[in-house]
């Protein structure tokens, strides 16, 4: 896995996006693993097209299409979907351009945080809204995530 | 925008304070008895979030490095 250079490619193609699921939760101070990096990004024209472009050197491919059919990763492409599960050259990614328990990428922009993390500056969920977003998804691994970070949120308050 | 940024030492004290002993009733107490390791919280909490992130991805390519060997222990 080499997330830092997916995300540095993102930042230095000035996509917007948010970081968002297990490595938003690491930063936050999770000791849970993950093997993918989930982003949420912006579905305006301009960010589908540098978001295309950013990731394309690393040979995105859907998980889940039999080997030999073809994939088209482009703004079209983004458009037309709400989560892209990928595998690349880097690792495993996702792409939402919807998350449950979010409300709009605009909305959730103007909550998040910002953090140095791979060379960068990036944005990420505060630790409200990755609680919420966890709940939302709802999933039998996303209990133990929720109780972390809930433990965590206590911790860190006055 | 908000700035997610390392803990002080007097916030790590602190935090770390609670994450070793729970208030009753509380949602840390609640993650202990799931059986989640606070005591890895706490060393968490003692880094950068960058530096949170360095080591989450240095453990991921020594997984995929154990996985890869095992697989060719296989073959």
């Amino acid at each position: 896995m080499n997330f830092e250079i997916a995300v540095q490619a993102l930042c230095d193609a000035d996509v917007e996006f948010v970081v968002i699921g297990g490595w938003s939760a690491i930063f936050h101070g999770s000791a849970r693993a993950t093997k993918d990096l989930d982003i949420f990004f912006s579905r305006r024209t301009d960010n589908l097209r540098r978001l295309a472009r950013a990731l394309a050197p690393y040979h995105p491919r859907l998980r889940d299409l039999p080997p030999g059919l073809p994939f088209i990763f482009d703004e079209v492409t983004l458009r037309n979907s709400t989560v892209l599960t990928l595998t690349t050259d880097l690792g495993v990614i996702d792409l939402l351009a919807e998350v449950a328990g979010l409300g709009s990428f605009e909305q959730v922009a103007v909550d998040a945080i910002q953090v140095e993390a791979f060379g960068r500056t990036v944005r990420t969920l505060d630790l409200d809204s990755l609680i919420k977003s966890k709940k939302a998804a709802g999933r039998e691994k996303d209990l133990a995530a929720v109780l972390e970070l809930e433990g965590l949120r206590e911790a860190d308050k006055l | 925008m908000k700035v997610l940024r390392k803990l002080t030492p007097e916030e790590f004290e602190r935090a770390a304070e609670k994450l070793r002993n729970p208030r009753p009733g509380s949602r840390i107490e609640a993650a202990k008895k799931y059986g989640i390791d606070l005591t890895l919280l706490i060393e968490q909490l003692r880094l950068s979030p960058a530096e949170r992130a360095d080591q989450m991805l240095e453990l991921g390519r020594l997984m995929e490095a154990v996985r890869g060997a095992a697989r060719r222990c296989r073959t």
